[in-house]
């Protein structure tokens, strides 16, 4: 039975449409930041495909779009992968807020984009300063570099800086993914796990909800 | 530049596939093993010198696989970009007692600058061992060597297409880019309007993306995606010769040589 192993029953209960959604997630994660660049926004936008597999099809599924993503990255940039865990925690608090309706409504999706700023942030911080010692790569590294000059101490430069600069970052994104699961059509959303969510139906899995059929 | 001879008969399909280098035709797995306990090396040795001397190997290994311009090209790339703010940054703010060079409030230190190469280093060694994985080993062969362990197919398949999708959303977004500039749409200019003009170019992408998954699952599944059982490949990997066991066994006691002598203070 090598062609149906722990990941094919893992992936079971979210449907088969999901399967075919991480890559489209990944791309998305990608093509975002490449068109940022594009644009020359001052933003990285490089986890939209998270949230919206998160949103639309569960927590897991999003948290292996974050994951692979990452993984991808880091084949030409490795310390990138030290940051995975940060993608990965996106998608599961996506495919949370997705079930309980968030990205409903445009209010609560922008305040959604406080806690992905909190998670991008403050652990982005934390992860700098035990991996990196305080001093890693990319954009923030000069900021931090500057603060530290003017006299705060590593620790509090990493946080002072990557706080805002996330919440910057995930306003957009979160905004996007509204308005992208606003433009899904009817007929893709109701083949997806969490398609009911955004047709105002009633759980179909209410006795047992989709993430605990999965671990079974 | 090596590439895969022609396949003219049918049973050449029967063959293993030859990449026409024998350290390119290593199994991946063997090749991940090695690479991996290589790298460990850089990590257990105290000092600068063991990264550098692993890099330095690394980039040989690329040159033997006849891979080397690829490479060294990407290192390079890593090197001035990560590995030279990583040192540069923690030169100068690094407190220490011996300042070389005063530059008011920070100060480049012997402290600062020791600390920076070891730590430059080796995660410039670290780097180079993903990257030479990556450059040595094409991702079909990789994905094709886990199922053989006994990734499931479907993992592969996630890999796969997400690469391919990288490449096909990018062309995508590029070309509705220059429609919607076509239309009128502003991609130049302040900050304001070029953030206006990301979402008209990539609402349009993403959304077609998605319906398209749908036609793609039912594609797949005429084509057995879903089927169980054992699956066959239209491309056969060489059998792992007793010869690539026994490098392995012989990184992995050069590494574990290296971490006891790490502990014991041998270096």
């Amino acid at each position: 039975m090598a062609s149906n192993g722990k990941f094919a029953t893992l992936m079971r209960g979210y449907g088969r449409l999901t399967l075919f959604l991480i890559p489209i997630g990944v791309a998305i994660n990608f093509v975002g930041g490449q068109i940022a660049l594009l644009l020359k926004l001052p933003i990285y936008l490089d986890s939209i495909g998270t949230i919206l597999v998160g949103a639309i099809c569960g927590g897991l599924p999003g948290a292996l779009v974050g994951l692979l993503s990452n993984a991808i990255n880091s084949i030409t940039s490795p310390p990138t992968f030290a940051f995975a865990v940060l993608n990965v925690a996106f998608g599961l608090l996506a495919g949370y807020f997705g079930r309980l309706g968030v990205f409903r409504s445009w209010w609560k999706t922008l305040l959604s984009s406080l806690g992905f700023a909190f998670i991008g942030g403050f652990f982005g911080a934390l992860i700098t300063i035990w991996v990196f010692g305080g001093l890693a790569v990319g954009g923030g590294a000069i900021v931090v570099g500057a603060l530290t000059a003017l006299g705060l101490d590593v620790n509090t430069a990493n946080f002072v800086a990557q706080i805002p600069m996330d919440v910057l970052d995930k306003v957009p994104t979160v905004m996007i993914v509204y308005f992208i699961i606003k433009g899904i059509s009817k007929r893709l959303l109701v083949k997806l796990p969490l398609g009911w969510v955004y047709l105002g139906q009633p759980n179909p899995n209410k006795p047992a909800p989709v993430a605990d059929s999965a671990k079974a | 530049m090596s590439t895969r001879p022609p396949l003219t008969t049918a049973g050449d399909y029967r063959r293993p596939v030859t990449l026409g280098n024998p350290i390119l035709d290593l199994n991946p797995i063997t090749m991940l093993l090695s690479i991996t306990f290589v790298a460990v090396v850089a990590v257990a040795v105290d000092g600068w010198v063991a990264p550098v001397v692993v890099a330095a190997v690394f980039v040989l290994l690329a040159f033997l696989a006849g891979k080397g311009r690829t490479y060294l090209v990407l290192i390079l790339k890593l090197w001035l970009v990560v590995g030279l703010l990583l040192f540069v940054l923690r030169a100068l703010l690094i407190k220490g007692e011996t300042v070389w060079i005063p530059l008011g409030p920070i100060a480049v230190t012997e402290e600062g600058v020791l600390d920076g190469l070891r730590f430059s280093t080796v995660v410039m060694a670290i780097c180079g061992a993903v990257t030479l994985f990556f450059t040595l080993v094409p991702m079909r062969r990789f994905t094709l060597a886990l199922e053989r362990l006994g990734v499931s197919p479907r993992a592969s398949y996630v890999v796969l297409a997400s690469f391919q999708a990288i490449t096909d959303l990018g062309t995508t977004a590029r070309a509705v880019m220059d429609a919607q500039k076509a239309r009128g749409i502003e991609t130049e200019g302040n900050l304001l309007v070029r953030a206006k003009a990301f979402f008209p170019v990539l609402a349009p992408v993403f959304l077609s993306a998605m319906s398209a998954t749908e036609e793609r699952a039912i594609a797949l599944d005429a084509r057995a995606f879903n089927a169980h059982g054992p699956r066959t490949s239209l491309v056969l990997l060489p059998p792992t010769a007793a010869g690539e066991r026994v490098v392995v066994v012989l990184c992995a006691l050069l590494a574990a040589a290296a971490i006891t002598g790490g502990v014991l203070g041998w270096f």
